[in-house]
């Protein structure tokens, strides 16, 4: 302990370090501020870095395609692609802001503070997680300005009694509700479903998805012959798979992440076990990479969505924004890009309603929104909100794996053939 | 060495500490934007965090890989009181590390009869199943986690709509007690015994160290603060879930600044949470959008730069060459 002399030299530095940095932080705003005359600026808060890191660059995509079609001129059926940029406010053309949050309801949290405080966003879109969307919406709140949530499906997200908060897309009650009103209608159709066997993995989206699975299968007359609830990313799942087996429901309802899907199928296909039918939540199997992995063995498989490129057939503009989407990011667009897209169309219409950045005037011109399905990308009956944010008119789809590609086989608006129903006849 | 540069050493120490504390005190004099106050409320956070990490794991040379478990307690216990039975968290924060010293203690009992490299698996794999009992765990909001709703500013309940000061000086409170905490017992008995301890547990034991105990003193005691510095998250983020609160990288967030800045020294965590967590924040901020991971490239430059070059850490090199530049 001779070393007291010397601290103070260096602690001087390290004092005098402080402040050079705080300086320099203090200015770098200033520049950031510097924006182009008659831009409108909208907050992105997406995973850019991560094990979901494709999802935001493809959120990225999605929404500058929808940014392009707003400031261009196009003939494109949607709000405000007919003209160039936003005409309640001269023509301005909006700029989407990106920010990462790597996943962290804290990041997004403070990323969203960012874009509004420093960056000047009007209105924030986000996040793909579900607990990053909850931080980010309070936020946006406290700020009081609007959350579009595009892509994250939890059902409590909206009732929290949140002013700002809005969201286009349907809730994992919706989608699950869209689930069973499928089984419903085979049922009216004579064909025997009456066991289920829930299999889901345990964070939020597998617990909250099951969650809702067994208060519908009550209140419609199912009955959950098993619910196996394994660990996310587990290395075998031969255990849980004995029990779904020995259950031989009528039906399994998956809720699995890609590579839990894979794994899943796999281990069913080394025990034998053939389900009549699989009705799975999305992620995993909407995901191209689990049907190239095991596609052979899901022939007659259906998920649910919020898209469907079959609708291309009664509404050629999709294809077209497919194409643009394409161009930018060498993919179709799927369930969630789909769902990233309309967030910002809708939000942009809001904004160009209420004709001024003001938070308060957006909130109100939102809440007015009124988009007929038939000017989407998307099989809805439309866009209004209710009086907690929710679009109730976002109906979503079911699809059917036919061995080579996805077929929507419900609901009726938007499907194009009928489920072939047990799934392997 | 006579006592008396070393008392002057000591007393040198407390004032630098005490002038760092007033000049950091004015910094919001000077930065009035948010984003930058961010910043600063975590940089504070993760020194206070580290500074009690350090104390278990730098002092007494027990490392620890699962400290998320005493943030993730003192974070849980504090808002499950707050949002189940309306307790404030200026008693929640205390009431969150009792809960995890007690925690600290039971996990150390059997533990500390591990060595070296099981000692740090097994707080891995304890605060892990931490984390699985919070993933499953319905009352407390299970994955969904707790949603803390703020309607108004409010010192009783500490949560402020848009100002950062409150968390800001609360963070600077906690940063300098908990460094308080190790400058008091950086001469107390328990600290000469931690020491020996982790230069050699067998020959201090024989020479009366009781080790067994003073190791359980440095968890419970380094559990209690990281737990008040979970309660402090909680209020400041206003969300929590297992994932972000018990997650294993909060566990290495906590030992990172201490080991940059020098393992077991008293300015080792504030010094390196000084650099590294302004440095995260600012990457992702300024390149994070752009979804190359620049953000991540710079920083793991900088982790690995250190690792190489200044392993004993930039406290711990400092000191060196200045004791090489005496006469």
């Amino acid at each position: 302990m001779d070393d007291g002399k010397e601290r103070e030299p260096r602690m001087k530095l390290n004092r005098r370090e402080i402040m050079t940095g705080a300086a320099v932080l203090a200015a770098a705003p200033r520049v950031a501020r510097a924006q182009g005359a008659g831009e409108i600026l909208i907050g992105a808060v997406f995973p850019m870095t991560g094990s979901t890191a494709q999802t935001g660059l493809d959120a990225k995509n999605a929404i500058e395609t929808a940014a392009a079609i707003i400031n261009d001129k196009t003939d494109l059926d949607l709000p405000l692609a007919r003209g160039a940029g936003l005409p309640g406010f001269g023509g301005a053309k909006v700029r989407v802001i990106y920010a990462d949050h790597q996943g962290d309801p804290q990041k997004g949290r403070a990323e969203a503070e960012r874009l509004i405080t420093q960056e000047k966003a009007v209105a924030l879109i986000g996040c793909y997680h579900s607990a990053v969307s909850a931080t980010v919406s309070q936020t946006a709140e406290r700020y009081a300005l609007p959350f579009m949530c595009a892509d994250s499906s939890s059902p409590s997200l909206s009732r929290r009694g949140l002013k700002f908060f809005f969201r286009a897309s349907a809730h994992d009650e919706m989608f699950s509700s869209a689930m069973f009103d499928l089984m419903d209608s085979l049922r009216a159709k004579g064909q025997k479903i009456e066991t289920l066997a829930l299999f889901h993995e345990d964070t939020i989206f597998g617990a909250d998805s099951a969650n809702v699975q067994t208060k519908l299968a009550g209140e419609r007359g199912y009955r959950i012959a098993c619910d196996v609830k394994y660990r996310a990313n587990s290395p075998s799942l031969t255990t849980e798979v004995q029990q779904i087996k020995s259950a031989a429901a009528d039906v399994l309802m998956p809720s699995s992440y890609t590579t839990d899907g894979i794994l899943l199928v796999r281990t069913m296909n080394e025990l034998g076990y053939k389900p009549r039918a699989i009705v799975a939540q999305a992620a995993g199997f909407s995901e191209q990479a689990l049907y190239d992995a095991v596609g052979d063995l899901l022939h007659g498989a259906i998920t649910r969505g919020s898209f469907s490129l079959d609708l291309a057939q009664k509404r050629p503009m999709v294809a077209r924004v497919n194409d643009l989407f394409k161009a930018r990011a060498g993919k179709d667009l799927n369930d969630n890009s789909a769902r990233e897209f309309m967030a910002l169309i809708v939000l942009a219409d809001g904004v160009n309603r209420a004709g001024t950045t003001d938070g308060e005037a957006i909130r109100a011109a939102l809440t007015a929104t009124d988009i007929p399905g038939d000017r989407t990308i998307m099989p809805w009956k439309g866009v209004r909100f209710d009086a907690t944010g929710q679009n109730n008119g976002c109906d979503p789809v079911l699809l059917q794996y036919d061995g080579r590609k996805f077929v929507t086989v419900f609901p009726l608006l938007a499907a194009i053939s009928e489920p072939v129903w047990p799934m392997n006849s | 060495m006579t006592s008396d540069p070393h008392i002057k050493a000591r007393r040198e120490n407390i004032f630098v500490a005490i002038g760092v504390v007033f000049v950091v005190a004015c910094l919001p004099l000077f930065v009035t934007d948010v984003y930058v106050q961010n910043v600063l409320v975590l940089t504070l956070m993760y020194a206070a965090l580290s500074q009690s990490w350090n104390i278990l794991s730098g002092f007494c040379g027990q490392i620890s890989l699962g400290h998320a478990l005493y943030f993730g307690t003192g974070a849980y216990v504090t808002e499950l009181l707050f949002t189940k039975f309306g307790v404030a968290p200026w008693f929640g924060m205390p009431a969150g590390g009792l809960v995890a010293a007690v925690i600290a203690a039971a996990v150390g009992y059997p533990c500390f009869r591990l060595k070296g490299h099981y000692f740090v698996i097994a707080t891995i794999v304890i605060a892990e199943a931490g984390y699985l009992l919070m993933l499953n765990w319905d009352y407390a909001g299970a994955a969904q986690g707790i949603d803390i709703p703020v309607r108004a500013d409010s010192w009783a309940k500490f949560q402020f709509l848009r100002s950062k000061l409150p968390y800001f000086y609360f963070a600077l409170g906690f940063a300098f007690v908990a460094w308080l905490v190790t400058y008091m017992i950086e001469e107390s008995r328990w600290s000469y015994w931690w020491r020996a301890a982790k230069d050699n547990a067998d020959a201090a034991e024989s020479l009366g160290v009781d080790v067994f105990r003073s190791k359980m003193a440095a968890a419970a005691l380094s559990a209690f603060l990281t737990a008040v510095g979970g309660g402090f998250y909680a209020q400041f983020v206003s969300y929590i879930d297992p994932e972000s609160v018990m997650g294993f990288q909060f566990s290495l967030l906590m030992a990172l600044p201490a080991v940059l800045g020098g393992l077991g020294t008293l300015w080792g965590p504030a010094v390196g949470a000084g650099i590294l967590i302004p440095l995260t924040e600012l990457t992702r901020s300024f390149a994070g959008g752009s979804g190359k991971g620049l953000d991540l490239i710079i920083y793991g430059l900088l982790v690995m730069g250190i690792a190489l070059g200044r392993p004993e850490g930039i406290v711990g090199a400092v000191t060196k060459r200045a004791r090489k530049g005496r006469p």
